[in-house]
């Protein structure tokens, strides 16, 4: 129920123009808001039984012959960096998307999707220094063009992500990350070809080639592999499921926190001089 | 020697996703309650 503003406040006065006061206690569920989607749930019990599948997957694949046991970060590092190649190439659709129609919701699924992208790229980065500790004995080389530009695309991205919080006019915000979002895209092919362009430490493509038919990994291997990249993409989908709602519901509090005006607002000054 | 840093790749990238997630679990939460104007 709305609070009652005292009469003696408002008497003689136009009160049609008023703010609305805000009918919502503090201890209230937020009234109006948006709701997540019931299917998330479905969505995350399906993506935590597809996890704990790939980590039985990547616990019971067989010992590898060179690498031993560092081979089983395979299963983690490679489908981070496919969930990292989905999610920006996501974002980097949605930023021409709202470069061509100007759509607020692109907008947020490109910021949705290139913040998750980043932190899978990260995990690429994190996963792929400790196999090369264990198999190259460096946790970094300088001179290998894969590490050299997934590092390039991980600080772009997040550099993106900054820009993002430093700009508070939302349109202007939008725009500015659009632009940077497509341009910085030019760097995700780099980072794929970089192997193939430049003879350093990493391997070549193992799965995503054209000759994918000649892949060069045993099948004990490349089932939890899938099973793993299965699991990853779900698990990005739910992400960005949930960081959709989270943006959209901190618009609407913003929108709300406009709407109800400095604190105070509600209590109008009295009307000063003579009476007419 | 080696098992015990592959335990940790996997602790690390699972435990960065399941930090992200309770970001957004509590920032979800903090917003389900309006106070007129201040969180």
């Amino acid at each position: 129920m709305a609070p009652r503003i005292p009469s003696e406040i408002t008497k003689g006065r136009d009160t049609s123009t008023d703010p609305p006061v805000p009918t919502a206690r503090v201890d209230e569920p937020l009234e109006g808001g948006p709701s997540l989607w019931r299917g998330t749930w479905v969505l995350g019990a399906a993506t935590l039984l597809l996890l704990v599948i790939s980590l039985y997957g990547a616990w019971r694949a067989p010992h590898e012959e060179t690498q031993g046991e560092a081979a089983r970060l395979l299963f983690v590092h490679v489908p981070s960096v496919i969930t990292a190649y989905l999610a920006l190439g996501v974002g980097v659709l949605g930023a021409f998307w709202y470069l061509i129609r100007r759509s607020r919701w692109a907008d947020q699924v490109s910021a949705a999707a290139i913040e998750i992208g980043v932190l899978f790229t990260g995990l690429t980065l994190l996963t792929g220094m400790i196999w090369g500790r264990l198999v190259w004995s460096v946790w970094w080389d300088w001179n290998d063009a894969r590490m050299l530009s997934t590092a390039v695309l991980f600080f772009l991205y997040l550099g993106y992500l900054v820009l993002r919080r430093s700009i508070n006019d939302p349109r202007v915000r939008a725009m500015r990350c659009a632009v940077l979002g497509v341009i910085a895209s030019v760097q995700v092919p780099i980072v794929h070809y970089s192997v193939l362009w430049f003879r350093t430490l990493h391997q070549g493509p193992t799965l995503i080639r054209p000759d994918v038919a000649n892949a060069t990994m045993d099948d004990a291997f490349i089932q939890p592999l899938g099973m793993s990249v299965i699991a990853f993409v779900a698990l990005f989908v739910l992400l960005l499921t949930v960081r959709l709602h989270l943006a959209r519901t901190e618009i609407f509090m913003s929108y709300l926190n406009h709407q109800a005006g400095p604190v105070g607002a509600a209590i109008v000054p009295p009307r000063l001089g003579n009476p007419a | 020697m080696s098992t015990g840093w592959v335990i940790l790749g996997y602790a690390v990238s699972y435990g960065a996703i399941a930090a992200y997630v309770a970001w957004m679990a509590v920032r979800i939460r903090s917003t389900h309650r309006y106070r007129g104007g201040s969180k």
